[in-house]
């Protein structure tokens, strides 16, 4: 007997699945962006089942919200047309054939690993909290650090008067 | 944890890996490869997020959950000067076309 959670899973990996190709294969880059912000608000809830809610609302925050809106932005700013297709790139028998590598090189090879002996257990987001601002607090100054520098070099390279 | 069994995540986490390759393997617009490293920058994710569950608290190690919120903090990073990018790339060649951009120098 299946379990509701399974069920869950399964329906919302196969959304994950299918909206991350369609994001791929879409001919209108507009189309593309829909399909991605599918995509990563199908992530968000699949950390809500796993019981990881403070990741899943990052990922509707940062992705959903930031970035697809950032990609969009994109779009909208190199194009006078937001709507005009994409043209068409043939799709090789060489790119197909490593994604398929890839992906049965990734499961034979974890499906060779020893399986976990402890049970998985539930995460407490105050726990998490506890060591991002304690034990991990190192990681969130150098992302920190890593922002600011990231931010500064955009900033640069799209400065007015330049080259 | 609801019982889920950790076949599907890696399966899900392998298939989401495979086609973000595919994709930055086949797509010329500078935009779609955006799209394209994030849904294998989210492969990844996914797996420190799942595997957290084993091991919630390691005593003086980094927990998987931490490490999966110094990802999404990158990524929303590497977007930025990605999209930084494709505006110096449009304000230079006039496309976003990758394969136009054939030197480093914009």
């Amino acid at each position: 007997m299946i379990s509701l959670a399974e069920a869950a899973f399964v329906l919302l990996a196969l959304v994950a699945v299918v909206t991350a190709a369609a994001s791929l294969l879409a001919r209108e880059l507009v189309h593309t962006i829909m399909w991605i912000a599918v995509f990563f608000v199908d992530l968000a809830l699949v950390y809500f089942l796993l019981d990881a809610p403070f990741l899943g609302v990052l990922q509707l925050g940062v992705y959903a919200g930031a970035v697809t809106v950032l990609l969009l932005f994109g779009i909208m700013v190199t194009r006078k047309r937001i709507f005009s297709r994409e043209a068409a790139t043939g799709i090789g028998p060489v790119p197909v054939a490593l994604a398929l590598l890839t992906f049965a090189f990734v499961v034979t090879a974890v499906g060779e690993l020893p399986g976990a002996e402890a049970a998985p257990q539930g995460y407490d987001p105050s726990a998490l909290s506890a060591t991002l601002f304690s034990t991990d607090g190192a990681w969130v100054l150098l992302l920190g650090v890593i922002m600011l520098a990231g931010v500064s070099g955009a900033i640069y390279l799209v400065r007015e008067g330049r080259g | 944890m609801n019982g889920l069994s950790e076949v599907g995540f890696v399966a899900l986490s392998a298939a989401l890996l495979a086609i973000g390759l595919f994709g930055i393997l086949t797509r010329r617009n500078f935009v779609l490869l955006l799209v394209a490293i994030e849904i294998a920058m989210n492969a990844a994710i996914l797996n420190f997020v799942y595997f957290a569950a084993f091991a919630p608290t390691v005593p003086g190690g980094l927990s998987g959950q931490a490490v999966a919120v110094v990802l999404v903090g990158f990524a929303a990073t590497e977007v930025a000067v990605g999209l930084a990018i494709v505006l110096a790339l449009n304000r230079a060649k006039g496309t976003i076309n990758v394969a136009e951009a054939t030197e480093l120098r914009l």
